[in-house]
């Protein structure tokens, strides 16, 4: 990001200051003006950073953290950015499986998650809410995801994701998925208890331990994502 | 008097203590469980139970003699018939038959005008008949839908009330009451029931200025709503708090809190004191909350209880804390070092009672054994 000019510049802070209007302003004209779409994409990556260093350091909140989702949405449906995405869109860092546990129906925390991850590029297979553990197993099993994410508000999640891991592990399959559980109420002791690999309290640690699975899994070499 | 009724007086004098701001024999205890909670406790099913109200004295029966409380440890007011009656999509079961509020929007982002000239016709007009679909149609269809549903409402709630009554005087619990009225800060009510957490998020970044003529058009009707039959300095409305931990506090200085604070002036002022739920994080905030009337009830879910009982212990009545996920995890010494933790914090100087930080919501969030044990510990040793 050296030698960025006047335009970049005022773009990423835009971003950064999640000025919904002028940010799609600005990205469709450096587009028409023949702005690399991937470039583009740096850009607006850069200001989501610097909003991600602002969350971290608790000058932005998560209702700011639902508009940068919003405007980074915005941003990937411009005309230009959807024509460039299509044709190469397989470029995926990783599959995630996500879902409400059964018993609960809250879908905030689970469609922001959802959303920071498909900005980070991942392809996201969304199951809804009150998800009974034999889906999460049937669509594993259609879809082979890298991770399965299992969110929950309520406190009596912690046993229904416990039953969820214990299906997986009773199908032989528990080895070959990354589990990490979501929500508030989660603790180191609760994760372990579940048999989860991971937990967040908060959406994007949960994108970080996502992108720390998929860079070791690249690494290793051991899942094959083409 | 019998000794049922004299332990009612030193209950209800635990509790007027700690209001009149004099040290209480010991330290009172407040701890309540879902209708969810007491009726798999009682081994019976959640959705017939939840539907044959009547069922509900028996099982409310067996939390009062299992759990030590000052005060009636149970209090359930949202119950499946009457939603259902109204065909509501802002409380709806989920398939383990539990009772959830999800994501609504009753009102339209371009909406906002109409609710700032006449929040209470746009409820009645646009609001409702979006989050009631048994109101969305002609006049008299609705007009019998709601006839049906208040019906439901007050025979459910007269149940429960007799309920109510009858352990009270069965167990001898104390006199005063943290529920007798029910309200939202104006911001949580706009949030909650008109545009929901992600469009409230985004609102208050792309029409700033209507939310903030919203949230001031619905505080005549919050705080209408927060008013009790009676004033009382002993009985308290309660007010679950919601959306401030997850603002900025430069948005949370402009949309939440000065109409929220009218609120609670507003109330007291009527003389009726608030019982705040101070759910997730409110510590950046604690100087915010010492500004509120005095004898403010405030229990915490989440923080440092060493810095609120500094700041705030002087003035307000400070709750909550215990970590219900500890009573899942903990093995009985943790659990009841915890208590002692808390009780060393805060319980010096009074204006303080023992509660969770939050309620226990199934049977399955905490064992049993523990919960009891913590409590029957508090009840045992936290003398003055």
């Amino acid at each position: 990001m050296k030698d960025l000019g006047k335009k970049e510049r005022l773009l990423i802070r835009l971003v950064e200051q999640l000025d919904e209007e002028n940010v799609v302003k600005l990205a469709d004209e450096l587009l028409n003006d023949g702005m690399d779409p991937l470039y583009l994409l740096d850009l607006v990556n850069e200001g989501m950073n610097r909003v991600g260093k602002l969350y971290e350091c608790k000058d932005y909140y998560i209702a700011d953290l639902i508009m940068a989702g919003l405007i980074f949405k915005q941003v990937l449906e411009l005309d230009k950015m959807t024509t460039h995405f299509y044709v190469k869109h397989n470029n995926k860092i990783g599959k995630v499986l996500l879902g409400t546990v059964k018993g609960d129906i809250h879908d905030i925390g689970k469609d922001i998650f959802r959303g920071m991850l498909e900005a980070n590029g991942f392809e996201v297979i969304d199951l809804g809410v009150d998800v009974p553990k034999e889906l999460f197993l049937k669509k594993y099993e259609e879809y082979k995801p890298d991770i399965l994410g299992l969110s929950g508000v309520l406190t009596n999640t912690v046993d229904t994701m416990k039953e969820v891991v214990d299906a997986f592990v009773e199908a032989g399959v528990r080895d070959k998925v990354k589990i990490i559980v979501g929500g508030n109420h989660l603790t180191e002791e609760i994760c372990k208890f579940i048999g989860a690999d991971n937990f967040a309290n908060d959406a994007s640690v949960g994108v970080k331990v996502c992108k720390e699975w998929m860079n070791g899994i690249k690494e290793q070499g051991v899942i094959d994502n083409g | 008097m019998t000794d049922v009724m004299a332990l009612a007086r030193e209950r209800t004098q635990l509790f007027r203590d700690v209001i009149d701001g004099n040290i209480p024999k010991r330290v009172p205890i407040f701890v309540s469980f879902s209708i969810e909670f007491a009726i798999q406790y009682a081994g019976k099913n959640l959705m017939e139970a939840q539907w044959d109200t009547g069922q509900l004295e028996e099982i409310f029966d067996q939390i009062c003699r299992d759990f030590y409380s000052d005060l009636l440890p149970v209090n359930a007011f949202r119950f499946p018939s009457f939603y259902r009656l109204l065909g509501a999509r802002n409380f709806v079961m989920s398939s383990n038959g539990f009772l959830q509020h999800p994501e609504v929007e009753g009102l339209l982002q371009e909406e906002y005008d109409d609710f700032i000239a006449s929040p209470y016709n746009c409820i009645i007009e646009k609001i409702l008949p979006r989050i009631y679909t048994e109101l969305d149609t002609d006049a008299s269809t609705k007009a019998l839908a709601l006839a049906k549903a208040f019906k439901a409402f007050h025979d459910e709630m007269g149940t429960a009330i007799m309920i109510y009554g009858r352990l009270n005087q069965k167990y001898g619990y104390g006199d005063v009451n943290f529920f007798a009225g029910f309200t939202e800060a104006p911001f949580d009510f706009i949030s909650d029931q008109l545009r929901g957490f992600k469009g409230i998020s985004t609102d208050i970044r792309r029409v700033p200025d209507k939310v903030e003529a919203a949230v001031e058009a619905a505080t005549p009707l919050m705080i209408k709503a927060g008013m009790q039959p009676f004033p009382s300095k002993y009985n308290a409305t309660f007010i679950p708090l919601h959306m401030a931990p997850f603002m900025r506090t430069k948005d949370f200085e402009r949309f939440y809190w000065p109409t929220f604070k009218k609120l609670v002036e507003a109330l007291a002022e009527a003389g009726h004191p608030s019982n705040l739920f101070v759910e997730h994080d409110w510590m950046r905030y604690l100087d915010y909350l010492y500004e509120l009337p005095e004898n403010t009830i405030m229990r915490f879910e989440y923080g440092d209880p060493k810095l609120v009982k500094e700041k705030l212990g002087k003035k307000h009545i400070i709750a909550g804390f215990y970590p219900v996920s500890l009573l899942k995890t903990g093995t009985k010494q943790q659990c009841i070092d915890k208590a002692k933790e808390l009780l060393d914090i805060l319980a010096p100087g009074g204006r303080y009672y023992f509660d969770f930080d939050k309620v226990p919501i199934t049977l399955d969030s905490v064992n049993v054994e523990n919960a009891r044990a913590v409590l029957e510990y508090v009840a045992a040793n936290a003398n003055y």
